[in-house]
């Protein structure tokens, strides 16, 4: 089902993204991490409570008393959503929308492949950079919790919130994947790919805003994923991340089957 | 025995674009030439016959397999040289090629070898430097690296030098005598001519005539005698226009080139390129 020399080529080609966003995650977790002290505490709750409406538009909120529930004000609000979105809509759009649009899909339709195992391999190359994203977020978060403030850090709790995270962004990538399996010009396949997550987090961004806009969570799928209710062991936000990893399973399927059955010029 | 075979193909893509009620079949060890300007329809025959596109109406096959619902079957006994070579541009050539067996599964070396040197192509430069030509050599080397028996080239050697225009048509010629079908588009007639055994000219979608490259000519052949003062005059005149001498008398025939057939078929709508506006 897969074409090992496609999944190889195409993840020396995901390298560099990975390597930036990991950079930069590694950076700002780390930062964040040590600046974990109950009194710094105390200052960004003054913010919070001086200017509320713009430190929750970008998920910060006050009570962040535990080291995870201060990770999860400063790290899960913006960081680690828009980092490995980014990583979804740059390599879902390059997988093939891109090939489409340059004709160098031809490369990989004129042999006998079926275009089946070609949008599979294609599917696997962007959920493994995502887990392998969201699976190394993890591993710099222990050891920035572990050597900064041995044993604050519910490691449980961190697994099921990075667990809730990693399928979040499953379902981004099945949005950029399927947008540039029906699209065969990049224009479109990024305008849908970039568009539709970028919308939705700003409608999170407005519904953590204000009270009166509280209405716009109601038309962004950022709403399944809630770090609060995780942590705490909620029933519906478990419930929302399996409605995430259940669209995304839907979405790369649909993926697949629209690469299948379309016309190519090419 | 046919291999290639297109019945009643329509693809209608407004405007007067597209391909209307396309027939014609390509026959074992035959070489088929498939003639016409820009734009009237080659290349999306083409792309039905590798799969890409789904015949609106009518249906191609190739070896009695629908081109279509069975095409990596079909993939895997052709060699395809695209009208517009695109590759990945941050490759090598050397890395490209070497992608494209591991991608096929394809284990042996020495023809990619020979195709190398047949077309004196270095691989080792980056793909996004390569000039046409070349990129062109390298499309040619990765279409037969995995010794296709039925070969389907949509302007094989646009790009190329005459030098390598010659090379790549004995190749041709070579491989037909080796049993191999081939279906050729080109707007090059003499390459057309050298190569293929019948030749189909399409017209704004239409086939406008399909028959055999010796028939057309035949049509189209005209004899004259002339007779000159001499016999030392006449020896030299046949010499120079490649006539037949006897006596005074010199009979020269001129072969209308397929330019000049072609041309007949064409003549009166000059505006076929930029189609009506």
């Amino acid at each position: 089902m897969i074409n090992t020399a496609l999944y190889k080529r195409e993840m020396k080609g995901s390298i560099k993204l990975l390597i930036i966003f990991g950079a930069v995650i590694t950076m700002y977790v780390s930062i964040i991490i040590t600046m974990y002290d109950p009194q710094m505490m105390k200052m960004l709750d003054g913010f919070v409570e001086a200017m509320p409406e713009l430190m929750a538009a970008v998920g910060m909120k006050t009570s962040a008393a535990s080291l995870l529930g201060f990770m999860v004000s400063y790290l899960y609000g913006f960081i680690l959503l828009i980092f490995p979105m980014l990583f979804c809509i740059l390599r879902g759009n390059a997988l093939i929308a891109k090939y489409v649009d340059k004709g160098s899909m031809v490369s990989l339709t004129a042999a006998p492949i079926k275009r089946r195992t070609i949008a599979f391999t294609q599917m696997n190359v962007l959920v493994s950079g995502i887990i392998l994203l969201v699976f190394y977020s993890t591993i710099v978060e222990l050891i920035c919790a572990g050597s900064s403030f041995q044993g604050e850090l519910d490691i449980t709790a961190l697994l099921i919130l990075n667990g809730g995270l990693l399928c979040l962004h499953l379902f981004i990538g099945g949005i950029c994947f399927l947008s540039s399996c029906i699209f065969s010009d990049t224009r479109y396949s990024v305008a849908l790919g970039a568009g539709i997550p970028a919308l939705m987090y700003v409608l999170q961004m407005l519904a953590n805003a204000g009270e009166k806009a509280e209405w716009a969570k109601y038309f962004t799928f950022f709403t399944l994923f809630h770090p609060e209710g995780l942590i705490a062991g909620e029933n519906s936000a478990i419930a929302g991340i399996f409605i995430l990893l259940a669209g995304a399973v839907i979405l790369y399927a649909a993926g697949i089957m629209v690469f299948e059955r379309k016309d190519l010029s090419i | 025995m046919s291999v290639i075979e297109i019945e009643n193909l329509v693809r209608d893509y407004g405007d007067g674009k597209g391909v209307f009620d396309i027939s014609f079949h390509v026959d074992q060890g035959e070489a088929f030439g498939f003639l016409g300007p820009n734009g009237a329809g080659k290349t999306t025959t083409i792309r039905h016959l590798m799969g890409f596109l789904k015949p609106k109406a009518g249906k191609c096959t190739i070896d009695g397999l629908d081109c279509w619902r069975e095409r990596e079957k079909v993939q895997a006994r052709l060699g395809y040289i695209p009208g517009e070579i695109s590759f990945f541009d941050d490759m090598t050539g050397t890395e490209f090629l070497k992608f494209i067996a591991q991608y096929r599964k394809i284990s042996t070396q020495s023809r990619k070898e020979e195709l190398l040197e047949r077309f004196e192509l270095d691989p080792k430069s980056k793909i996004k430097k390569m000039s046409k030509g070349t990129k062109q050599k390298l499309g040619i080397v990765a279409a037969f690296m995995h010794d296709p028996d039925i070969l389907i080239l949509d302007e094989p050697t646009s790009g190329l030098d005459p030098l390598m225009q010659s090379r790549f048509v004995s190749f041709v010629a070579e491989e037909k005598k080796h049993g191999k079908t081939v279906l050729m588009s080109s707007h090059m007639f003499e390459e057309v001519e050298r190569t293929c055994d019948r030749i189909g000219i399409i017209r704004k979608g239409r086939m406008i005539a399909v028959d055999s490259a010796a028939a057309l000519h035949e049509r189209h052949t005209r004899s004259y005698t002339v007779t000159l003062e001499n016999e030392t005059a006449a020896e030299a005149f046949a010499a120079d226009f490649d006539g037949i001498c006897s006596g005074t008398k010199v009979t020269v025939t001129t072969k209308q080139s397929l330019e000049e057939i072609f041309m007949n078929y064409y003549g009166g709508e000059e505006n076929d390129q930029h189609g009506t506006i």
